[in-house]
């Protein structure tokens, strides 16, 4: 291996490896849009002690954040199926369940997880907002729903931007581990390249760039996206 | 037909995978020691008075917060024996568990530089000042006014910290170290890739378990540390 990198292949892997992030952006997307509002909402039955929710809720937070997400992905990729294959034979439903596509499982898996990562990210920004903006916004007459659209929600997105762009920049860091269920994202498919020729250090180098450029990117977009959601606190400084 | 899931199965795992943890916390301990030193230099460099070591410092902790750890343990395990090979070293016969403990020093410090300097920066610097008008030492300052307030500002990040990096451990496992997860694997691939979502959840519990009691631990002291704090609001 004295001979160095072999740059043409460096190349060649960058390209392979950029050809992954609509995998990858598509599986933190929908992740992101079904994790965000259930997140809030279970974040509301922790804040208002709602019996039954709150507690499912808080064992569903320990477990995410005291096991490993690889674990998680075992637990799930192999479970999923034993029950599927139950009620499929159970109702005949004439469905393979090893041909169900990998990305099925990377939506599951990564809402999964995000959904008890924003859970305790809402907590703590509505705990940031003082009560009597809620009271405020009832005595002038707006519904509950009403002061949580136009009061509560811009001001607690504020508080919870930072936390929310390291959840993202997490989620995209953990959809490397998509191998593990065959999802063809940014890290399997120069992997795969990689074997032909065992150019393994040129493969993983091009996969550490694309995500740290991924990744730059949305801290950067996240800064740009929270700079204009607290322009009405600038305003007022 | 046999079962779908034989509970047996679980049980029969605790045993073979517990010894297993010697491994995994000897990654985690001897990472957490040597990426905490890191950490600190890095802190240094980053509120010292030179630029360049700032900036240095600064793009490490970025670069590193982008990578993957799953993407790092890789080019550590690949990177470190060619760039040896370039030296006339041979680093092919190293243990795995040297290059493991190498990727995961260098994201524990990226992280710990992270947590060592927020809570450098939350003290005051009259605090400083204080200590050296009333005639203290600068090495008094620090040992007796600074790092005491500043580690009750530290310990709960570092304890979180502590926990990923345990977590982040578990992947390990994809350069080949045989820790608890490795065993994990070999079991599941001895009963012939049958019964793995048992071995699974007996992995599962070792964590979640080992996870409270690591965060109850830090709770624990974060009240130690953060007793003068305390008695200060209160009186």
């Amino acid at each position: 291996m004295a001979e160095g990198l072999n740059i043409s292949f460096l190349w060649e892997a960058f390209f392979i490896a950029l050809s992954g992030v609509p995998i990858t952006l598509l599986v933190t997307i929908v992740a992101l849009v079904i994790a965000l509002p259930t997140g809030f909402i279970l974040a509301l039955s922790r804040f208002y002690r709602i019996p039954l929710l709150r507690q499912i809720a808080s064992v569903y937070i320990s477990f995410v954040r005291g096991t490993p997400i690889i674990v998680q992905i075992f637990i799930i990729y192999s479970s999923i199926p034993l029950m599927l294959d139950i009620l499929f034979k159970k109702y005949n439903i004439g469905i393979n369940i090893y041909e169900i596509h990998p990305i099925w499982y990377a939506f599951i898996v990564f809402s999964f997880n995000t959904t008890a990562i924003l859970i305790e990210v809402f907590r703590s920004a509505l705990q940031s907002i003082d009560q009597g903006q809620y009271e405020a916004a009832q005595s002038i007459g707006l519904t509950s729903v009403q002061a949580y659209r136009r009061i509560i929600i811009p001001q607690l997105l504020v508080v919870a931007m930072p936390n929310l762009c390291t959840a993202t920049v997490n989620l995209i860091k953990a959809t490397s581990l998509g191998y593990a269920f065959s999802l063809q994202e940014i890290t399997l498919r120069t992997k795969v390249a990689a074997n032909m020729n065992y150019n393994y250090i040129e493969a993983y180098l091009a996969i550490f760039i694309v995500y740290l450029l991924l990744c730059s990117a949305v801290e950067y977009g996240f800064k740009v996206y929270e700079n204009r959601l607290a322009r009405y606190q600038l305003r007022m400084a | 037909m046999e079962k779908y899931f034989d509970v047996s199965y679980l049980w029969e795992a605790f045993p073979v995978l517990l010894p297993f943890l010697k491994v995994t916390f000897l990654v985690v301990g001897v990472s957490v020691l040597l990426g905490t030193g890191f950490g600190i230099l890095l802190t240094m460099a980053k509120v010292g008075s030179s630029k360049i070591l700032r900036k240095l410092a600064n793009g490490y902790t970025t670069v590193l917060r982008c990578t993957p750890s799953i993407i790092l343990l890789f080019l550590v395990y690949y990177g470190v024996p060619a760039i040896g090979a370039q030296f006339g070293l041979d680093l092919n016969q190293v243990d795995k568990i040297v290059f493991v403990i190498t990727a995961f020093t260098l994201q524990f410090a990226a992280i710990m530089s992270e947590v060592v300097r927020s809570a450098y920066e939350s003290i005051d610097k009259g605090q400083y000042e204080a200590g050296v008008s009333v005639g203290l030492s600068a090495f008094q300052v620090y040992r007796r006014i600074i790092v005491p307030q500043a580690l009750v500002v530290a310990i709960p990040n570092f304890g979180n910290a502590l926990i990923a990096l345990f977590q982040e451990g578990a992947l390990a496992y994809t350069i080949g170290l045989i820790d608890v997860v490795g065993k994990a694997e070999l079991i599941i691939a001895s009963n012939y890739d049958t019964h793995a979502l048992e071995v699974y959840l007996a992995l599962a519990v070792i964590y979640w378990v080992l996870s409270i009691l690591i965060e109850q631990f830090f709770l624990k002291i974060e009240k130690v540390v953060g007793k003068g704090k305390r008695s200060m609001q209160t009186v």
